[in-house]
């Protein structure tokens, strides 16, 4: 109903202004904002505020039934004399280098095998997104399950065996890569569907001239499919990037950060911070570098993109 | 057009029959809790003795009061366990539930900044004096002097003991009662022995994903040596030599095995009822559970038998565990005099009917259900009651201590898994919660 | 939408590219594909095998598992927890209110940057780029206390409407609107139509793909949200499914009731996987038209 309102009242507008100046049509006009006014309406009010609300916060002592006082930037200096939140910091990165690379990885080898029309590759590939579509506290209580001693799927299956399965999650080297574990499994969908359709832009006949030429799979795959698909690598890479940045539900429902804050993610942090222990200040003024680490990131992005741009 | 004004035209004469029958309408009370969901078994049951387990007897409970009280309704709200940042941001958003489920460990966060309400007056109007309550829950819900939460329990963590285990670890008095040490060493060499007799581990305890079990292990071996660590409710002491000694003893029994490891609270659970340890850390909560499984043919606890007892006194200070307990706190907001007589009817049904709730396993607040002859009838009960006299809570100013809880269970994990030496973890574990009381 | 130069629409695109024919090879590695595809699938049917199972019996010996009896018992007490409905609708309700509003505010911001000229055009999307980067927990907090001054809080707005300030939408339909030939557009201005015919007729209907990926993400984030709705619909009448099932375990359900918990998890993903399977070719063609660019 909205849209239909606001087309309308869109279309009224711009029938009663746009058929006059046609020729003159990639000049700057004031008028051709109102597309994306609705839009930025939202993007102002409901994300601009609040971040510069949460940086003005990020100076204060605050909790969450007053602003406090004003406290400069005693918020930052407490956080980077806090070794949690350096380990915290850290963590983050472990995790992102633990899971981008096998995402891409392996999305773009189901991608490559799955990439044909045989009804066995379409339901495949229903399954590897499948787990796609739940949510975080459905992922992090099956992985739970699977991982818990005892009775869990893994101790189960060990247990055939005899052996005992290792303690996915309360060994300090081995929690942060099960986390990594249950959120692969999780995200695996997305990159692999990427892949897929990148495969399928190439253009067959490049392949059918390959295999006249007699090329191996492997030299198949470096000079003709990889080259292809660049772009996309670079997409799937920074997507991922932005998002394990923020892992949060896995590492708190899965470990709650432990055992000794070796999986304490910064967006964790942020939580106990601002919700445990009320300190609204010091949980804004984390969200601030986190903000600042992800905008880095994206610039990377923009750079890396902006190159490729030029490479096309 | 024509829809609109008939339906404000309806709305309005709805409104104008509801201000003029204010005696047929209930007064409306709102209510918040966890302890979940189950509909589907008491949804409608108002018969309380008939109904079973946390959930079950605070639905039929609440369903009762609002059967009994026809001018008063009590709509209920459940959410996820403990529920707090839910009511954090209700509070903030000035949109609290007149009723709410509250740990006596959390009431002061709420109380220092103004947002409940002192119930002296209600509870007298109703005929409910202070002197009603044991020390315990009285101490648990007073703070500055005045009462912010009708308590309705203490809950403890208790040693539930598989008698069987014990019986062949040769831990079994001439009477029949389980064999229990008197000083760490006693515990030590008594874990040795069940480990070499019966091949098992001597403790059952959830080590992973956990801080509470840490908290109150340390918490109460603190208080039995007279330590005074929050003399100060803003500064902790903990780089003493009674923190150390207790970090020692769990650290040693980590070491040599006299306990499982990397069990999260579920696994624990079901290792106990599989018969794989002597002596399960749980709370007050599993004796029922506990005493049907071993009322059950064929399990582990039903061969020789299942005994629980509140935690050994292993330091010769004052004897005393540590205990928590929930209650019904009441936000603080403009309230009409109906709605006021309302909610202390609602606390006097909980204070007179909190036989029913002990039921649960939890320790009774009110000091006369434990001369009730249903009570002593229940099973355990006669060697747990003693918590209520041992059952001491933190200083009741401090605050954030959910936050506290944190620390303590990560740095004594770290402490006892050998990640940190004993001494750092206590310094650590010093530090941080300090950094969070100078910062409230 | 198939016949659209701007979609890829992989589905009807020339037979198996990777590899042709069906070497041993092939064989290995569609081999190795499905073992992976079992070992995906396990959690899965581990977690609806529980969910089959008597709590009590479970509580006994896991091993329970492996043989009957199975019953729907854990599946019956859900549906008389008697808001569970209610949930569902409330869930309905907020993920396709989000769903529908991200469209049309993408669709349109997404022609306006890619198409149109308009003061400061450039730096308003790098604006919007930038954010891109703001972490969910950054503004969290702020939202709630501007929430309760306009007492939005436990109502539909209240839970639908932070969702409509996420620039990835936005971003997206640039990128796709940008992809479409400017001919296109040029030759209907040519004919005088106006701005928004020039939209609404010519580009929208070739935007189908990225629209469809776009609502299919939308909707599932917002479906399996639980922070936002967990501080904001406070109320039980205002409860999402995803919070609603959370407030029915009992504290220490884990133990007490693993069997009714596992049936929580499927119950709470049944609606969304259905929708998955039912969209599931659709899903993979629109991921594939949006993505390449």
């Amino acid at each position: 109903m909205a849209d239909l309102a606001l087309a309308r009242k869109a279309e009224t507008t711009e029938a009663a202004t746009g058929r006059r100046r046609v020729q003159n049509v990639n000049a700057p006009l004031w008028r051709n904002a109102i597309f994306v006014a609705p839009y930025l309406v939202f993007f102002v009010l409901l994300l601009l505020v609040p971040l510069f609300w949460g940086m003005w916060m990020s100076l204060h002592k605050a909790d969450a039934f007053s602003t406090g006082r004003f406290v400069g930037l005693a918020n930052y200096t407490r956080l980077f004399n806090d070794r949690i939140f350096l380990q915290a910091i850290g963590n983050t990165f472990y995790f992102v280098l633990l899971t981008v690379p096998a995402l891409a990885l392996i999305g773009l080898l189901l991608a490559l095998a799955l990439n044909r029309q045989t009804r066995t590759a379409a339901v495949l590939r229903t399954i590897f997104f499948a787990s796609s579509v739940l949510s975080v506290t459905i992922v992090t209580l099956i992985w739970r399950i699977v991982f818990v001693p005892g009775f869990g799927l893994l101790s189960t299956v060990y247990g055939w065996f005899g052996a005992t399965s290792p303690a996915f999650l309360s060994d300090p080297k081995l929690v942060m890569i099960a986390i990594a574990i249950a959120t692969i499994w999780w995200c695996i969908g997305l990159p692999m569907m990427l892949f897929l359709s990148a495969l399928q832009q190439i253009p067959g006949d490049i392949y059918e001239a390959a295999a006249l030429d007699n090329a191996g799979r492997w030299r198949t795959f470096r000079s003709i499919t990889f080259p292809s698909i660049k772009r996309t690598f670079v997409l799937v890479v920074v997507i991922q990037i932005v998002l394990q940045f923020q892992l949060f539900g896995q590492a708190r429902l899965m470990t709650n950060g432990g055992p000794n804050n070796v999986s304490t993610p910064l967006v964790l942090y942020i939580y106990d911070a601002a919700f445990k222990r009320w300190d609204l200040g010091l949980g804004a003024a984390a969200s601030e570098v986190l903000f600042a680490l992800i905008l880095i990131a994206a610039m990377i992005q923009y750079a890396v993109s902006r190159r490729k741009g030029e490479d096309a | 057009m024509h829809v609109w004004r008939t339906s404000i035209l309806a709305a309005a004469s709805a409104l104008a029959v509801m201000a003029a029958t204010p005696s047929f309408a209930a007064t409306e009370l709102s209510l918040q809790r966890f302890f979940g969901a189950c509909d589907a078994d008491f949804g409608s049951n108002t018969d309380v003795a008939k109904a079973v387990g946390e959930c079950g007897i605070i639905t039929s409970m609440i369903n009762k009061f609002n059967a009994d009280n026809p001018d008063v309704h009590v709509s209920v709200t459940t959410v996820e366990w403990p529920g707090y940042d839910q009511l954090t941001a209700q509070f903030a958003a000035g949109d609290p539930p007149d009723i709410v489920s509250i740990h006596h460990s959390a009431l002061s966060d709420y109380q220092s900044k103004g947002l409940l309400m002192p119930l002296d007056e209600v509870l007298a109007s109703v005929g409910v004096k202070p002197g009603d309550f044991t020390d315990a829950a009285r101490g648990g819900v007073t703070k500055d002097g005045q009462i912010y939460g009708l308590p309705i329990d203490n809950w403890t963590m208790l040693y539930h003991i598989n008698m069987d285990l014990f019986k062949q670890a040769d831990l079994v008095n001439a009477d029949g009662t389980p064999k229990l040490p008197t000083s760490v060493d006693e515990q030590l060499a008594q874990a040795k022995q069940f480990r070499e007799k019966t091949g098992k581990p001597y403790f059952v305890q959830n080590l992973a994903n956990e801080v509470a079990l840490y908290t109150r292990n340390f918490y109460t071996y603190l208080f039995q040596q007279d330590s005074d660590f929050f003399a100060d409710p803003l500064k902790v002491k903990l780089k003493t030599p009674e923190a150390k000694k207790v970090l020692d003893m769990y650290k040693a029994i980590y070491d040599q095995g006299d306990t499982t490891k990397d069990m999260d609270y579920a696994a624990s659970i079901n290792a106990f009822l599989a018969g794989e340890g002597g002596v399960h850390l749980n709370g007050t909560w599993v004796i029922g559970d506990y005493t049907a499984s071993s009322e059950t043919a064929g399990t582990a606890l039903n061969k020789g038998g299942y005994a629980v007892y509140p935690y050994p006194q292993l330091f010769p200070g004052k004897k005393a565990q540590y205990a928590d307990g929930h209650a019904w706190g009441i936000s603080q907001k403009d309230r009409s005099p109906e709605e006021v007589a309302a909610i202390g009817k609602f606390l006097k049904f909980f204070k007179d009917n909190d036989f029913e709730w002990s039921r649960t396993g939890h320790l009774p607040a009110v000091k006369a259900v434990f001369e009730m002859p249903e009570f002593k009838a229940l099973p355990h009960r006669d060697t747990v009651a003693p918590i209520a006299t041992l059952g001491t809570a933190l200083p009741s100013t401090v605050q954030r201590q959910f936050a506290i809880q944190d620390i303590i269970g990560q740095e004594m994990n770290a402490a006892m898994t050998g990640q940190k030496d004993v001494d750092a973890a206590l310094g650590d574990m010093e530090n941080r919660i300090n950094d969070l009381l100078a910062n409230l | 939408m198939s016949a659209t130069t701007a979609s890829p629409a992989p589905t009807t695109a020339g037979g198996p590219t990777g590899m042709v024919g069906r070497s041993t090879g092939d064989r290995i590695i569609l081999a190795l594909t499905i073992a992976t595809a079992v070992i995906m699938m396990a959690p899965l049917v581990w977690v609806v095998a529980l969910s089959l199972k008597d709590n009590k019996e479970l509580m006994a010996s896991m091993n329970a598992v492996f043989h009957a009896p199975y019953t729907l018992q854990n599946y019956l007490n859900i549906l008389t927890t008697s808001s569970v409905f209610r949930w569902i609708l409330n869930s309905l309700i907020v993920s396709g209110g989000v769903t529908l509003g991200t469209l049309v505010l993408c669709s349109l911001a997404g022609y306006g940057f890619a198409r149109l000229n308009f003061p400061f055009r450039n730096a308003l999307f790098v604006i919007v780029l930038v954010g891109l980067a703001i972490p969910e927990q950054a503004v969290l907090i702020a939202r709630h206390q501007l929430f309760s001054w306009v007492k939005l809080h436990n109502t539909y707005p209240g839970l639908i409407l932070p969702w409509l300030s996420a620039p990835f939408g936005v971003f997206l339909m640039t990128q796709y609107f940008r992809a479409i030939p400017k001919e296109l557009d040029e030759a209907a201005l040519l004919d005088n139509a106006s701005r928004f015919k020039i939209f609404w007729k010519v580009l929208l209907p070739l935007t189908v793909p990225a629209q469809a990926t776009l609502g299919i993400f939308t909707f599932l984030s917002v479906w399996n949200d639980y922070f936002w709705p967990l501080i904001s619909g406070t109320k039980k009448e205002m409860y999402t499914l995803t919070v609603g099932i959370a407030s029915t375990q009992t504290n220490f359900a884990q133990s007490e009731g693993l069997g009714f918990l596992m049936s929580q998890a499927v119950f709470a993903s049944a609606p969304i996987l259905i929708l998955y399977l039912f969209f599931q070719k659709y899903i993979v063609t629109a991921v594939s038209g949006a993505a390449v660019r």
